[in-house]
């Protein structure tokens, strides 16, 4: 169970994933810009908020094919359950916190709070 | 510093083993091992700046040479083979006392080296950030690189036929030595992985120094040792059978070569070279997309299909990010960031660079020119014979005899009075051979090594007036 407000990127072996808003609900998607692996839960939306820019270099990811990427998820209420690639239920998972800047309006000021933004590694067991 | 402290100095600082000259043409195996010159160095003055039209001179070469080894004495290098066999020299390359002496010479071999830049570079009319934006603009496009319809992003054409220099490659005799050759210019960056770069990583400096981190992070293949830049490089090398190992091809470095690569040092050892260093990486960056474009083609038309040109691609593409990132993010970043005052360097770094890239290209395609027409040289040299203006110094060599490569500041003739001679104007298996009563034409400025094919060979180097034929 990871608790969305503390985290919300996990790491699973050298994959990061990361929960990504779209208009309709929340998803657990790559964290790898497919054209050099850039962190997109770093990029910024581009204005007409259907891609993803990415930090690195500037590539546009478009939102349909990012959700394409999406970990299968199952929410009920407060709970979202989500199925971990190559993972038994018993393996160890690290979950990092950080503020999704991914999900922040395009004029929105890229300035993240520190508080959010440092980083920790935990122990979550996955569901 | 008088003359003959600096002199003393730099004799002191190349006396050490490693930058000793030994037998062996191909440096393998210890990075540790980089022959300034013949130990002849007692009585050169580098305390005089060179000016540009002194650019080929001998004391160019040797202090190009001096200098890589001073700024790549603050860079670790270790052999993929292990430090073991070779680790009294390792011991020595990092030496308190060596590194004392580098840090006496190497200050006023920069200014020996880099002096005549502050005149021969031009210096535009550029004050504002609008200007600044025309001119970087206006100087890309000048030299075949505009900017795509967005504004900043250099177009790249995948099937643009070979041109200028690469042009002038595939149409030597001996293609393969020509395009090694210039592989091997390339090597100084690409075979230590743009370590210039890293030493302007540290520090703070805002938005620029995530930028240049990124495209150092790209260089280095994101921490993925296949993807490494410098390992791509390598399997470039081998798939034409050249050497891969660190400086393997230390003689064949040309100083238009070295001066360009040590310039990036350089800029980093002196901080307040960091506006100029910004915008030469920008100007360099733009370039590089077409600039690997070009240089893969030119390397499949003279190897075919077994050249490996996965380094060309990767850059002819990641050069495009490259350029744009640089373009907005260190020039124009820089110049919105601190204003109209770092404008003057910015600009100052790619006058430089130009001025630079013009020197090291004349350099090579008159060094491929003359070594693709040794045979020539040759017939010229034996009309040429008689009319030396010295008697010229004899020169006794055998096989094991140190081996370096070396340029004279006028032109010379070599003449065999006995026994056979190789001669290396580039790097390959196939050396012009020179027998008794042969004589060969050195035009001033041109690289070369001679090696004794027989137990022993004797011959002449004098100098020569003429006003005939091109190099």
């Amino acid at each position: 169970m990871i608790d969305l407000r503390r985290h919300n990127t996990v790491l699973v072996g050298h994959e990061r994933y990361f929960l990504f808003q779209t208009e309709t609900r929340w998803r657990m998607v790559h964290d790898r810009c497919p054209h050099r692996g850039g962190p997109l839960s770093l990029a910024r939306r581009t204005p007409d908020g259907r891609r993803l820019s990415c930090p690195w270099h500037g590539t546009k990811i478009g939102v349909a094919a990012l959700c394409r990427t999406a970990l299968p998820m199952v929410r009920s209420g407060d709970e979202a359950t989500v199925v971990l690639p190559g993972t038994s239920q018993d393996a160890p998972v690290s979950v990092i916190r950080r503020r999704i800047l991914a999900n922040l309006p395009p004029d929105a000021d890229a300035e993240t709070d520190p508080t959010d933004c440092n980083s920790s590694t935990g122990s979550a067991q996955p569901h | 510093m008088p003359s003959t402290e600096l002199t003393d100095a730099v004799s002191a600082y190349c006396a050490h083993r490693i930058f000793q000259a030994g037998p062996e043409i191909y440096l393998r195996g210890n990075p540790y091992q980089r022959p300034v010159g013949f130990g002849d160095l007692d009585n050169v003055d580098f305390t005089v700046p060179l000016t540009e039209d002194q650019f080929l001179d001998h004391r160019q070469l040797v202090a190009g040479r001096m200098l890589t080894n001073a700024y790549e004495s603050g860079m670790v290098f270790l052999p993929p083979e292990g430090v073991g066999p070779v680790l009294p020299d390792f011991e020595l390359f990092y030496d308190d006392e060596v590194r004392r002496q580098r840090d006496v010479v190497r200050p006023r071999l920069e200014r020996f080296v880099f002096s005549f830049l502050e005149t021969s570079t031009p210096k535009p009319a550029v004050r504002t950030l609008d200007e600044l934006e025309a001119y970087f603009l206006a100087e890309v496009n000048a030299v075949g690189s505009p900017a795509d319809q967005t504004g900043n992003n250099p177009a790249v054409n995948t099937t643009a036929p070979v041109r200028g220099t690469m042009r002038a490659i595939t149409e030597c005799r001996h293609a393969e030595e020509a395009a090694a050759l210039h592989l091997i210019q390339l090597a100084p960056d690409a075979l230590i992985e743009a370590s210039a770069m890293a030493r302007n990583l540290p520090g703070s400096y805002g938005v620029a120094q995530s930028e240049l981190f990124k495209i150092f992070l790209d260089e280095f293949g994101y921490g993925v040792y296949e993807a490494k830049h410098s390992t791509i490089f390598k399997k470039m090398l081998a798939s034409v059978g050249m050497h891969t190992d660190v400086h393997a091809y230390w003689h064949f470095y040309l100083s238009g070569s070295l001066v360009g690569n040590n310039y990036f040092n350089y800029l980093a050892e002196d901080r307040r070279g960091v506006f100029r260093y910004m915008s030469a990486v920008t100007y360099l960056e733009w370039l590089f997309a077409q600039g690997f474009a070009d240089t893969g083609t030119m390397l499949r038309v003279v190897f075919g299909d077994r050249v490996d040109t996965k380094y060309c691609d990767e850059h002819a593409h990641i050069d495009i990010h490259h350029g744009r990132m640089a373009y907005e993010n260190l020039l124009l970043g820089l110049a919105r960031t601190h204003g109209e005052v770092v404008i003057p360097e910015l600009v100052r770094g790619v006058e430089e660079t130009k001025v630079l890239m013009r020197l090291g290209d004349e350099d090579f395609l008159a060094q491929i020119r003359w070594a693709d027409s040794l045979d020539e040289h040759t017939r010229l040299g034996a009309v040429l014979a008689t009319s030396a203006v010295d008697e010229g110094t004899a020169v006794s060599r055998a096989p094991d005899d140190p081996f370096t490569t070396r340029v004279y500041d006028t032109d010379r003739l070599i003449a065999v009075a006995d026994g056979e001679v190789d001669v290396y104007a580039w790097a390959t298996e196939r050396p012009h051979r020179l027998g008794p009563g042969d004589v060969l034409l050195v035009p001033r400025g041109r690289l070369h090594g001679l090696k004794a094919a027989s137990g022993q060979v004797n011959y002449t180097v004098r100098e020569v007036s003429r006003n005939g034929p091109a190099d």
